[in-house]
């Protein structure tokens, strides 16, 4: 297991926005966390990446807890994650916004930087090389010198993934990668994923509206509800559930229809 | 070779022009260096040659090469004729390393500092204690070692710079890892309390001599008079000393400029720039905000800890009103003036201010005397509206300043 | 904002019952004078505390005695002092709590007020109309005028160096409003040399009535001990109090302080459910200016000279007390600006008698207010009655 975490609890004043949740990765699988809006799953990613701290539960990651972590911390740890709503840095370039994201990997010293050695030279230019192949892998290698919010919409999605991937993590948290897209961008979305995990071997798990995405990409689905794990297994088992059937209710039907998303869920 | 190169392909009609401005206007404040309202106008065209060369695009070696002439042998060659230009100069030196130092916390890692005079103040007071007996008042039994020779000051700049630091670290560790409105509002509260400290830490033991401040304030050691003697030149102690700041504050600004630009482009000057623009974001990317947001602090704090101790070297008199609220404000001022984050705004930022305090309003309130005007229409005495003014039209209009930062130019050149 | 309760469905009925409202509004005040005695009970002990335990290194005077014989006035002070940074605090605290902004001019705006009371004591001295007039009018017009002025010059920098900024970095409204700071200060340092007031502007009030005798103690030595309030400080409490319950109720029981809560809560929301955000915004920095206004008059007819600076200094102080009690939270700010006057009535009283005189108390009082708010952010960084929000992400 790469990731497990344990019971997680995560209470807003009264409202109960976690309840309880376990749920594990394995190494190498794509997992989508389904669930009407509302339902926690970007709490739960929040817990997952120490923005929050659960009241209860623990959660380990590659064999060690993350417990009393920074965020900081547990990004170099291994786990990186891109937002619900893009949040790119966005008066810096699109390269520079890949080198943020390599900053749990950049060592040099502060005197080296200051002074600005030839080892600091070398970082920076290793540094900005991988950049630039990231930047390829996901198709931006010409845009490198763009300013972040003179970005088209897709390619800030792409971008946030590239700068996600910077620090080389274990696992990849994406928060509604292909919200707001076409059928066009959301198929080129979904080659892109799979291509996250085929050839850089990253484990990915994905909060998903696409429910044509989620069946098509995922090994496992979990499905909360109201802050509760109310289902998880494979496509198929998901598809005929009747707890996920029901939640669903009211929202649309499954599958193959994608909520509403004109009020875009605040799950906080 | 390559330099060369560049330089034979790039249109000679602008290195004629530019060379020329260069020295006309060297020749006629040479040739006018009586202080008057038209030396001033020309000392202004004369500073905005270093302008014009940074906005051209000549070749870089060029560029070096006319404004190391103009401000390492035309200004001082200057001075030796009016010590009053010079004296601007060199408060303009030690602006813009003030004004750099602000500029990391502010502009790049965007976290308001109102109360950065307080660093300066405390590298001041440090070498003002230190440099004349005032130090025997704290240490009575070891009261014959002070006031220490001029040569520690030297000594005292790498102490200036770790003492400046610290503070910074002490005063950000409990603020930093709250909302940023809250650190303007500390910051102000700190430079408060370090005037009232220094007003009133008269009693029980004396360390800053209360509201008389101190005076006679040792300089650095002036060794290399014999050798000017030998060569024939014969300057008078204050114009040494005065050609001395100079240097040293134009050194302090070329060591600042290395520093804060060898900084800005690597990873911790990246991670100041994402930590203003989205601090949750950045932290989910691996960037410890607190770690580098006490860098900031402490970077800026120790410029101007250093910039303090040469200010009292300078003025031999320190007081506690010399440290009072407005100067951060005129610091802040310079930041926003010319650029939040931008190296070269902030530099003509901190001309611009400097000149404005120093020449500007003197002037006109001159000039406005002979009118037989009311008392209160004084410039000098307004400051406070003028910089409000400054800082309100700024945000409103034109809120990345008059010399905005550049990113894209960053990224062509590459080592 | 956070005003004690906010509605959920089941409580809109009740609401509207009288009993309700008065709950709502005296609630608050009720907390406030049991905080207020508390803060005095706790504060006597720990000064007659120190004394007992310091009496051995003060041979000379007899410490114990002297706490006591002052202790009564120390309190008064206090209580004034605390009421003047309540006041000041309700803007600071009503501005944040709707745009999450610190609004630096707020103190500037509690200088303008106190000027205003001065012009119009001025210009009724300047006509002769000073002498005969009679207090209690006195005092209604210039808050009133006050409260006018104020709370338009509030709204008006709102609408001129705030609004168009709403949406910029965070950093960039902040320096606006230093600016404004700044300016008023000087702007009205140009006004009062120009028209003859002077820098330090000292006028005439008229005469309201004898100082009030509240207590008197006899302490072990066999000195009197006299607890007594000057009526101007006895106004300024009393203008205080009634200006806390009008907002009190203005925020907690009209439909306009629902609309200010909505504001506060989710701008967004509140628009699309038909509140006009920017008339509540403006509305808010109306309300908290008048008070600021409010505060000012009192201010200057309890002390009797001002000067153009003194919004800086209070208007920090009564920053750090809005904090103290919990930024965005009205009833915080009250108990945090009784907290802190108290505070630095006994600092500025005590702090020398304790220490033989090597440390005058009245320098280091203003250091006070600082050390807390430093304090506060590192152990409780939600102040006192604030509740820690999560951040959203």
């Amino acid at each position: 297991m790469l990731l497990e975490a344990m019971n997680l609890t995560k209470l807003f004043g009264g409202l109960t926005a976690v309840n309880n949740v376990t749920f594990q990765v394995e190494r190498g699988k794509i997992v989508s966390v389904i669930g009407p809006n509302g339902a926690g799953k970007t709490t739960f990613f929040n817990l997952l990446t120490g923005i929050y701290k659960p009241e209860q539960g623990n959660i380990t990651f590659a064999g060690r807890p993350l417990r009393n972590l920074r965020p900081d911390q547990i990004a170099k740890r291994g786990i990186s994650r891109t937002f619900q709503n893009i949040r790119l840095f966005n008066n810096m370039t699109v390269l520079e916004n890949v080198l943020v994201g390599m900053h749990p990997r950049l060592k040099i010293p502060l005197w080296q930087i200051i002074l600005r050695t030839k080892a600091m030279l070398r970082e920076e230019r290793q540094a900005r090389e991988r950049a630039q192949e990231l930047l390829a892998f996901v198709g931006l290698e010409a845009k490198h010198g763009n300013l972040a919010k003179n970005l088209p919409y897709g390619d800030q999605r792409r971008l946030e993934i590239a700068r996600a991937m910077a620090s080389r993590p274990k696992l990849l948290l994406l928060d509604e990668p292909t919200a707001g897209m076409n059928p066009q961008e959301t198929t080129e979305a979904t080659q892109l994923i799979q291509r996250l995990r085929a050839e850089l071997g990253v484990t990915i798990v994905l909060i998903e509206h696409d429910m044509q995405l989620v069946m098509s990409i995922s090994e496992q689905i979990t499905v909360l509800d109201s802050g509760s794990k109310i289902a998880e297994g494979t496509a198929a088992e998901i598809r005929h559930n009747p707890r996920v059937i029901e939640a669903y209710l009211g929202q649309g039907s499954l599958p193959n229809d994608k909520p509403k998303q004109q009020f875009s869920s605040s799950n906080t | 070779m390559a330099t060369w190169q560049k330089f034979l392909k790039s249109d000679p009609v602008a290195y004629f022009l530019v060379t020329a401005y260069a020295l006309l206007t060297t020749t006629l404040l040479l040739r006018y260096p009586r202080t008057n309202l038209a030396t001033d106008l020309i000392f202004v065209l004369f500073l905005g040659t270093i302008l014009i060369l940074h906005k051209s695009a000549l070749a870089k070696s060029y560029k070096l090469l006319i404004s190391s002439l103009i401000l390492g042998l035309a200004l001082p060659f200057f001075g030796t004729l009016n010590p009053f230009y010079i004296d601007v100069a060199t408060f303009i030196g030690i602006f813009v390393v003030l004004a750099l130092g602000l500029n990391v916390v502010v502009g790049f890692a965007g976290l308001l500092d109102l109360g950065y005079v307080a660093f300066y103040a405390v590298g001041a007071y440090l070498w003002a204690i230190f440099s004349t007996p005032q130090a025997g008042q704290i240490w009575p039994a070891w009261s014959s070692h002070f006031p220490l020779a001029p040569l520690w000051f030297f000594l005292f700049i790498p102490f200036a710079l770790i003492v400046g630091a610290a503070m910074g670290v002490l005063l950000g560790l409990p603020v930093l890892r709250l909302r940023g409105d809250y650190l303007a509002i500390v910051t102000l509260g700190f430079g408060e309390v370090i005037r009232v400290l220094a007003t009133n830490l008269d009693r029980p033991i004396n360390i800053t001599n209360g509201a008389q401040g101190i005076k006679s304030i040792g300089r650095p050691p002036l060794f290399f008079a014999p050798f000017f003697q030998a060569l024939g030149w014969n300057l008078s102690e204050s114009q040494l000393y005065q050609l001395y700041f100079y240097f040293l504050v134009l050194i302090m600004v070329g060591i600042t400029l290395v520093v804060v630009r060898h900084l800005n482009d690597s990873r911790i000057g990246r991670a100041w720039t994402a930590i203003r623009e989205d601090e949750t974001a950045a932290i989910a990317m691996g960037v410890p905000l607190v770690k580098m947001k006490l860098l900031a602090f402490a970077v800026g704090a120790s410029f101007a800890s250093v910039m303090g101790m040469l200010f009292a070297a300078k003025q031999l008199f320190i007081n506690p009103p010399t440290f009072d609220l407005i100067r951060s404000i005129s610091i802040l001022s310079m930041v926003i003036l010319g650029g939040m984050g931008s190296i070269p705004g902030v530099i003509l930022g901190a001309t611009l201010v400097t000149l404005l305090n120093l020449q500007l309003l003197p002037r006109v309130a001159m000039e406005l005397g002979q009118l037989n005007l009311p008392p209160y229409i004084d410039p000098t005495r307004y400051q406070r509206m003028i910089f409000g003014l400054l800082l309100i039209l700024m945000t409103i209009f034109r809120s990345e300043g008059i010399l905005p930062e550049d990113r894209r130019q960053k990224e062509l050149h590459e080592k | 904002m956070n005003v004690n309760n906010i509605s959920d469905s089941e409580a809109s009925l009740a609401r509207r019952t009288l009993g309700f409202t008065l709950q709502n509004i005296f609630k608050p005040i009720l907390q406030i004078i049991l905080f207020i005695l508390c803060s005095i009970l706790f504060l006597s002990f720990i000064v007659i505390f120190l004394a007992l335990i310091l009496r051995g290194s003060h041979t000379e005077i007899d410490l114990l005695n002297n706490v006591l014989v002052i202790l009564p006035q120390v309190i008064i002070d206090g209580l004034v002092r605390g009421f003047l940074f309540a006041t000041i605090a309700l803007g600071y605290t009503m501005v944040y709590g709707v745009l999450e902004f610190i609004n630096f001019a707020h103190g500037e705006i509690f200088m303008v007020g106190a000027f205003t009371g001065a012009g119009f004591a001025s210009i009724l001295n300047h006509f002769g109309f000073l002498k005969g007039f009679p207090a209690i009018p006195f005092l209604i017009i210039s808050l009133l005028l006050g409260m006018f002025v104020s709370g338009s010059l509030a709204l008006l920098t709102e609408r001129i160096a705030y609004r168009r900024l709403r949406n910029a970095p965070r950093l960039v409204p902040l320096i606006s409003a230093l600016g404004v700071s700044l300016l008023l200060q000087d702007l009205m340092r140009m006004i009062v040399t120009a028209t003859g007031l002077g820098f330090n502007t000292s006028y005439r009030t008229p005469d309201m009535g004898k100082p009030w005798q509240i207590a008197k103690f006899i302490i072990p030595d066999g000195r009197q001990a006299v607890m007594s309030i000057d009526s101007r400080s006895l106004n300024f409490i009393i203008a205080a109090m009634i200006m806390l319950i009008g907002l009190n109720y203005l925020v907690s029981a009209t439909k306009l302080g629902k609309a200010i809560r909505a504001v506060a809560e989710d701008r967004h929301t509140a628009s699309l459910m038909g509140v006009n955000v920017n008339q509540i915004i403006s509305l808010t920095f109306l309300i908290g200016g008048a008070l600021g206004g409010a505060a000012g008059v009192l201010f200057g007819i309890r002390v009797g000279t001002i000067d153009p600076y003194i919004g800086f200094l209070n208007g920090l102080k009564a920053f750090t007390a809005a904090v103290l009690g919990g930024i965005g939270n009205i009833t915080g700010a009250m108990v945090g600006g009784i907290l802190l006057g108290f505070l630095e009535a006994f600092v500025a009283s005590y702090l020398s008698l304790f220490t033989n005189g090597e440390f005058a108390g009245a320098n280091y009082a203003d250091i006070t207010a600082f050390s807390i708010l430093i304090l506060i952010l590192i152990f409780r960084p939600a102040g006192l009655l604030g509740e820690t929000v999560a951040q959203k992400v």
